[in-house]
């Protein structure tokens, strides 16, 4: 097997996000304005469109719970617990060099820990509504964001035009694109492109805007291309296919994934916030309302604090049709009561309906699991 | 196991040692086989000492009950580290569904070791007592810790031995009758119970009666996880060139 070319040849090899802070502090050295977000629901636009640059605040160490532990409860989200602990002990380098804090009410434990941090820095929460479909939804949710729009106005003594919100929307429409296309390589038999580069793709894009992030992500595609022509595969023929859905993953809880590569299977898709989930969608161009446009969009967003969330359902659905996984794996972070309970859901479509494979895991980011899942995972790919 | 005739030629236990390593170094120097196949928890350090492939012990556990027991479609597997049951396919023996306990020992059989220690009994002593105690009360702690706690409370507020160890199997009972929910069908009639905690009868027989199904054990539970890993072992043999 031919070595594939690094997507990113760069020095950051293998560490994601010092590439996203790189990438937040070049765009903060230059004069943007950093805006901290912990959740694919912020309207990033809104932040580009003043200048600025979002950092994603979401952390995934175990080595930060402890200290978050003095003041929260143990049986709490692990990622809550770590963000936190991360913002106490102010070694969290993306909190500590934004200049402002966006939050949304996605779950209670989140909502609750805002309360929190709000003294640290300058915060806004939108208030986001959990029934998209109903009616009003788009209109509150318009006026939440517009609500966000004022507060960054405010804070930061600027205008946000509505010509600087649409260029930021088609903006985003680009850069999803790519992005979605450059995750769609997963579905090559066998893969060409691995778990740790669709992170490597997905963690750059966040944080990276403008003609920057674009001419990058045309790269990596015709990178991608290359591979595929030239039939350079990033994994053996035979190996069985993973698509991981539910939780965002990223720092310890990569324990799972990791156990994938070891039982010699490959991730071809993920399915998640710090996957396809952020980047899936297009905000419609040109509407003359581009806030609400924003609103439409991101309200369709399949989170399970959503109900219902019939999309993710449908996204699952296309998904595994396009991947053609042999094993679904949900992946629930201990006590995040939506992604659990909708377990139920998913695994019904994806074993009764799609006739897959499906594997539930409860974890945390600690390693105490370790070797019981290794044997469920390795368990479910004997299965396949 | 004999290759050809799949007959169990010898069993081999040993304590559960703090040197695995040179448990298995000692095993690799006794014996010989043409295939060899590892299973459980220590299946990695054991394939890197004595060579050979690798199953979990889901597999193994499905493999071996298919072959021993046709007619079977569900399997308990009730083990020191943890708690697992399986669906199989009756025609095929293939393996459907499988659920586990959670990460914590409270519905595995190390749950059953540290009740005796706490009662001061031997695990023998605990679950002749359970048989003739009463169902008075619950221990409802789902934490082997909290339980502890729970059942030196029940001690110190004059509750028998007895009473206190039948309510400690009924704990483990409603944990291990609520995990095989997830799997159970109309047409499981019997439960095939394997792993050492097969080996409490008082278990097996509160657990036929909660299911109102037929539990079979077979003579060596303990034993049922490595006859499928030698059934694994044998499969692969027969794929070599």
């Amino acid at each position: 097997m031919t070595n594939p070319t690094p997507l990113f040849d760069d020095a950051f090899t293998d560490f994601p996000l010092k590439r996203a802070l790189a990438q937040v502090l070049k765009q903060r050295d230059a004069g943007a304005r950093v805006v901290g977000a912990y959740c694919s629901y912020a309207p990033v636009e809104v932040i580009w469109a003043m200048g600025g640059v979002p950092a994603v605040l979401c952390a995934f160490s175990n080595a930060s719970i402890p200290k978050a532990e003095e003041t929260l409860p143990v049986n709490l989200c692990p990622l809550i617990k770590s963000s936190y602990g991360f913002i106490e002990l102010k070694t969290c380098p993306f909190f500590e060099v934004t200049d402002a804090v966006v939050g949304e009410t996605t779950c209670d434990g989140k909502k609750k820990m805002f309360e929190l941090i709000s003294e640290k820095r300058p915060l806004h929460v939108l208030d986001l509504p959990q029934c998209p479909t109903n009616e009003g939804a788009v209109d509150y949710w318009r006026h939440s964001i517009n609500g966000f729009k004022k507060f960054l106005e405010e804070k930061f003594g600027t205008v946000i035009d509505e010509e600087a919100i649409e260029e930021a929307i088609k903006h985003t429409n680009r850069k999803n694109a790519l992005v979605e296309q450059i995750l769609g390589f997963g579905a090559h038999r066998p893969a060409v492109i691995t778990w740790q580069e669709m992170y490597d793709v997905t963690s750059y894009a966040m944080v990276t805007g403008g003609s920057e992030a674009i001419s990058k992500l045309e790269e990596i595609v015709a990178k991608l291309t290359e591979r595929r022509d030239k039939g350079i595969h990033t994994s053996a023929a035979g190996a069985k296919r993973v698509l991981v859905t539910g939780c965002p993953v990223g720092g310890d809880v990569l324990k799972v994934l990791k156990l994938v590569d070891e039982e010699g299977a490959a991730i071809v898709g993920l399915d998640s916030c710090t996957g396809l989930k952020a980047f899936a969608g297009r905000i419609e161009e040109g509407t003359g309302d581009p806030l609400r446009a924003i609103a439409t969009r991101y309200l369709k967003i399949p989170c399970a604090c959503m109900t219902p969330n019939t999309g993710r359902m449908e996204v699952l659905d296309e998904q595994v049709d396009l991947l053609k996984p042999d094993l679904v794996i949900d992946l629930v972070l201990q006590s995040c009561h939506t992604f659990n309970v909708e377990a139920v859901k998913v695994e019904s479509l994806v074993r009764g309906e799609l006739g897959t494979n499906y594997l539930k895991i409860v974890t945390d980011f600690s390693s105490q699991d370790i070797g019981q899942l290794k044997t469920r995972i390795g368990a479910a790919l004997e299965m396949c | 196991m004999d290759g050809e005739t799949l007959e169990v030629s010898e069993r081999v236990r040993a304590a559960t040692s703090i040197d695995l390593a040179a448990q298995l170094k000692e095993l690799k120097d006794t014996y010989h086989w043409d295939a060899l196949t590892s299973t459980g928890y220590g299946r990695f350090l054991s394939q890197k000492i004595l060579g050979g492939g690798v199953t979990t012990e889901i597999k193994a556990y499905a493999t071996s009950a298919h072959h021993f027991h046709r007619d079977i479609n569900t399997v308990i597997d009730l083990g020191g580290q943890d708690t697992k049951v399986l669906s199989l396919d009756r025609k095929s023996g293939q393996l459907i569904k499988f659920e586990m306990n959670d990460k914590c020992s409270a519905g595995t059989g190390k749950f059953f070791e540290m009740m005796a220690a706490t009662l001061g009994l031997s695990l023998e002593e605990l679950v002749a007592a359970a048989l003739k105690g009463e169902r008075a009360f619950e221990i409802n702690s789902t934490c082997t810790v909290f339980a502890e706690s729970e059942v030196i409370s029940l001690l110190t507020s004059g509750k028998s031995v007895e009473d206190i160890a039948r309510a400690v199997h009924e704990s483990l009972l409603v944990k291990l009758v609520s995990l095989l929910s997830r799997i159970l069908n109309a047409e499981t009639h019997s439960i095939l119970f394997v792993g050492g905690g097969a080996r409490n009868s008082t278990l097996v027989k509160f657990l036929a009666d909660a299911l109102a199904r037929e539990v079979i054990v077979p003579e060596h539970p303990d034993f049922f996880g490595a006859y499928g890993a030698a059934l694994v072992a044998r499969t692969n043999l027969n794929q070599l060139p």
